[in-house]
């Protein structure tokens, strides 16, 4: 069993696989250590199998309980995905508004080859210029809402990389991963268009189009702000870099099996299928799946060993000269903690500052829902249709007295299939699934017939992804009791939203609900409009705990070593061969989904990194 | 009694079994009731999913192959010392022949883990045991377990559409099905037409592939039976509940309508059931055995719409009726349907042509 590598990686996500596609295309040996199990679409198993189902029970499976010895949640129910780990083995714990620790499914994105690019949505949206420099954006404003002291000026920060500088590897990333969506009308630049085109929208969509369309006249003050059609991971066409084929109607992959789904066909571009798969037969590379990385041991300013769990449970380590941890910010995070705690050579290292687990972000998200005139057939969909940049702009911004925005887009397929439907019925996040349903117990015989009704192929929701502000008090720490299978101190998540995030999340489901408002009645139909209602996720049951699965900050890069964990090419200060690459290098968690700048940011470090081997 | 094994790779098995198996914990945290503290399956996530049921195709013919599960039996060696042989004697073949596991690699090297993949038809359940060094012993991860008539206990597994009863003595299944018409918009009267039309204008060979198993279909589209499946394997912690509840519920049906049997009471005093329970203030309930109906009723509820609508595969929705319902009950003003399921889902149950289940 080869135990040297030019490259070790941890994690085969978002933040790895640009890294280990690079960096093996280029003949180094690579090593990917992955904790999940490697499920293939069905063109690569011999049978013609694939091990990703259309199945409503794969996306959230039978009740659980949870178990854990002391948290305040001790008993009650969760569902989890296949490939999400079980929490009573791996809870990520958070802390409520009482102060009581809480296990959450929340803040896991998924635990098999890919990572969460198995189960996402696919929505890849571009970060804009203004998101990478809010530190310059804002200051010296005096508008600010809802920011009493000074938190926002005091906290943004610039990134250490420019949009121009990240750009060309948009461009890479939108082309090696493979998107579909539209250029025209975003208001980020593009150097290149490496879009596949967009599958015909569904007709329920027409609304938020419509209602975007209006939203943008009214904020774009003499120039409209026009939507455009959301960039989504799904190839809709062959695809010559990771040669996955489309089937010959390329129609028939709207199924709304795409988000919490992994994917039978391959056709969502998973980082397995689109940046894995075409280097899997190069002899310098290797992956080693259902093997969770322990951590890490140093020497001097060098990681010498990682060390990890085999399949059967037993202690093997591997040497790389370079180090990459990317298994999801949270994760992360937790791994460079432990290590720390078992090497006080590590410790003093990756603690040169405090910083470490400070900062953590998600997003600031949420939107508005409404009941549409007509019945559209929602099942032949993908994850969104339309998207718009009208909340993101720098005049919008001001108008508001907001310090960042955020993308705006519908999405198309949620709630689609019946069982889905009734999981999420009253209930938005995972660790709630199918409480509303159970207790609304008026749902039976006509009264089921009712909410069928009512909702199948009507629902239509708008929603918003904004950046949240960053605060030193949101962090990852380890728990000082609770403890994974392993016998290891697992996350503990602290994290409030900030005044101004609140105003932030009011303000923009202001836009969502406007958006649904006026594009509602724009279809005449046999029904009425109904708007059910808009917000943010703060306003929810459980909001302390919501992350959306963005998982994002508390090991940040930047260009002061006082004021960052990372140097801006991700690597850890005090290490030679130390590197972070999943989210958890955002000092600021960008006005979109993250996937795509986390593709692309690993892709930029990918080619630093070459120049060192 | 010929079966067929398949030469599954490692990697499968270990993508199956790893995320369950391999673990340093000693608390009992998989434990919801359904095992004592001091079982060892209590430490295992999932024990529920071994053996493995998977789809079966022969890579040829999908569509033959669907009336076939993948069965792949996984031990572990619960030492350091390996194990001379393991083995597996089973109804699913000659009982007298144990058919050898194979032991799984990783990188090369051994794990502990020892499989073996045969091929099974589906809607069929079978007992088991391992042979280990020579000797009978049932798998130690599987909590499906069942005692034969000879009093002796042995392991249990079913496939995929299986509609034998698992659990439910007829009583229950009666009463879990006039529960779940309840439930369900079946029994309303557009329902009832929509049943009546859809089998009554199946053809004979759809009958044939998609009804085959299907002899406890009844209003309730199988949802009674996914019940009965769900509670044997997944959710198998849930069982008392419906035991003790199911038990309180007949004992109350027959209090009120003491000369008619609770599977043939008027729908009207299910109705007055259901909604006592919803409020948690039935009369004539025993609180002393069983404090909140509600919360069985949230179950049953969960139970029923789960089973309705989920894949036919977990013996409810039998050939995708509840599909079928939504498929028929929306449509747009030419007649095109506004649920189009068949779309996405794989042949012979739906007619996507590239997915193949």
């Amino acid at each position: 069993m080869q135990t040297e590598f030019d490259v070790v990686i941890i994690g085969s996500g978002a933040g790895g696989s640009p890294i280990a596609y690079t960096l093996a295309k280029a003949g180094k040996s690579v090593l990917i250590l992955e904790k999940g199990p490697l499920f293939r679409p069905q063109y690569q198993n011999p049978q013609g199998l694939s091990d990703f189902k259309r199945d409503e029970l794969f996306a959230d499976g039978p009740e659980k309980r949870i178990r854990i010895p002391g948290v305040a949640n001790f008993n009650e129910a969760f569902y989890s995905s296949h490939v999400e780990p079980d929490i009573n083995d791996e809870p990520h714990i958070y802390r409520d508004p009482n102060g009581q620790d809480r296990a959450t499914i929340e803040g896991y994105t998924a635990q098999v080859v890919g990572g969460g690019t198995q189960l996402y949505g696919g929505v890849s949206l571009r970060f804009t210029p203004t998101d990478l420099r809010l530190q310059s954006f804002n200051a010296g404003r005096n508008d600010l809402k809802n920011d009493p002291n000074g938190d926002v000026q005091r906290e943004a920060r610039d990134w250490p990389v420019s949009y121009d500088e990240l750009e060309p590897y948009y461009v890479k990333a939108e082309y090696l991963v493979g998107l579909n969506g539209t250029v025209d009308n975003q208001l980020k630049p593009f150097s290149k268009d490496s879009y596949q085109p967009p599958l015909e929208p569904n007709p329920i969509s027409n609304y938020a189009k419509a209602g975007m369309d209006k939203l943008g006249e009214q904020l774009g003050a003499g120039k409209p702000i026009k939507p455009y059609r959301t960039p989504l991971a799904v190839i809709t066409r062959d695809h010559e870099p990771s040669g996955r084929k489309v089937p010959k109607d390329p129609e028939t992959l709207k199924t709304s099996y795409v988000n919490r789904f992994g994917c039978p066909l391959g056709v969502k571009s998973s980082t397995w299928v689109s940046l894995l798969s075409p280097i899997a037969s190069l002899p310098n590379f290797e992956i080693r799946t259902n093997c969770v990385v322990t951590h890490l041991e140093s020497e001097g300013s060098k990681v010498s060993r990682v060390v990890y769990r085999d399949p059967s449970g037993k202690t093997r380590f591997v040497q790389g000269k370079l180090v990459i941890v990317a298994c999801s910010a949270i994760e992360s995070i937790r791994l460079l903690k432990l290590s720390a705690q078992l090497s006080s050579e590590f410790n003093k290292r990756i603690n040169q500052n405090d910083l470490l687990g400070k900062y953590f972000l998600t997003h600031c998200f949420g939107g508005a829902s409404a009941l549409m005139p007509t019945r559209s057939d929602k099942t032949l969909a993908l994850d969104a249709d339309w998207a718009t940049d009208a909340c993101a702009t720098d005049d919008f911004l001001k108008s508001r007295g907001l310090w960042a925005g955020g993308a705006v887009y519908n999405n198309t397929s949620d709630q689609a299939l019946p069982i889905s439907l009734g999981r999420t019925h009253g209930s938005r996040d995972l660790d709630t699934l199918w409480k509303g349903f159970i207790e609304d117990t008026s749902l039976a015989a006509q009264g089921l017939t009712d909410f069928l009704d009512n909702n199948i192929g009507r629902g239509l929701s708008v929603s918003f992804m904004a950046n949240q502000v960053p605060l030193k008090t949101n962090r990852i720490e380890l728990h000082p009791t609770i403890q994974d299978k392993w016998g290891r101190p697992v996350a503990h998540i602290i994290k409030q939203w900030h005044s101004h995030d609140r105003y932030l999340m009011d303000t923009l489901a202001e836009m969502c609900g406007q958006i649904l408002k006026l594009g509602g009645n724009t279809i005449p139909g046999e029904f009425k409009f109904e708007f059910q209602g808009q917000g943010g996720v703060y306003l929810a049951e459980n909001a302390l705990a919501r992350i959306a699965n963005h998982i994002l900050g508390g090991a940040r890069f930047g260009n002061d070593r006082n004021d960052s964990v990372l140097d801006r090419n991700c690597k850890a200060w005090d290490f030679d061969n130390l590197y972070v690459t999943d989210g958890s290098f955002m000092p600021t968690s960008g006005g979109a989904n993250p996937t795509l700048t986390i593709q692309a940011n690993s892709f930029r470090v990918a080619d630093e990194l070459l120049k060192r081997l | 009694m010929a079966i067929e094994i398949l030469q599954t790779d490692d990697q499968y098995v270990l993508n199956h079994c790893t995320k369950f198996l391999a673990r340093d914990n000693k608390d009992p945290r998989h434990n919801f009731g359904q095992l004592s503290n001091d079982d060892p399956r209590s430490r295992i996530a999932e024990n529920w999913r071994f053996p493995i049921i998977d789809s079966y195709s022969d890579g040829k013919d999908f569509v033959k192959s669907y009336s076939s599960n993948v069965v792949t039996f996984v031990y572990q060696q619960p030492g350091a010392t390996p194990p001379t042989d393991v083995a597996v004697i089973g109804t699913f073949a000659n009982l007298y022949e144990p058919i050898p596991l194979k032991p799984v690699n990783f990188v090369g090297e051994p794990t502990g883990y020892y499989a073996l993949s045969i091929v099974v038809p589906k809607a069929q359940f079978h007992t088991y045991k391992f042979i280990v060094n020579g000797q009978a012993i049932i798998d130690p991860i599987n909590p499906q377990r069942t005692q034969l008539d000879n009093g002796q206990l042995w392991s249990r597994f079913f496939t995929q559409l299986c509609t034998e009863p698992l659990n439910f003595e007829d009583w229950e299944f009666d009463i879990v099905t006039r529960l779940v018409d309840h439930i369900l918009p079946f029994r309303t009267k557009e329902g009832e037409n929509f049943l009546n039309r859809y089998y009554n204008f199946l053809g004979k060979q759809d009958k044939q592939v998609q009804y085959a198993y299907a002899y406890r279909l009844d209003e309730s589209v199988g949802a009674a039976n996914f019940i009965d499946n769900i509670l044997a394997r997944e959710e198998n912690h849930h069982l008392i509940d419906y035991k003790i509840c199911l038990g309180q519920i007949n004992q109350i049906l027959r209090k009120r309508n003491p000369y008619v049997e609770p599977k043939n009471v008027s729908k009207e005093l299910y109705i007055d059931l259901y909604n006592e329970m919803a409020t948690n203030q039935v009369n004539g309930w025993n609180y002393q055995q069983y404090q909140e109906p509600r919360f069985f009723l949230q179950l049953l509820r969960r139970h029923t719409f789960s089973g309705a609508f989920s894949h036919p595969k977990y013996g409810g929705n039998v050939g995708g009726t509840g599909w079928a319902y939504l498929s028929e009950r929306y449509r747009d003003q030419n007649g095109k349907t506004l649920f189009d399921w068949r779309r996405a889902i794989e042949a012979p149950l739906g007619l996507n042509s590239d997915y193949r289940g």
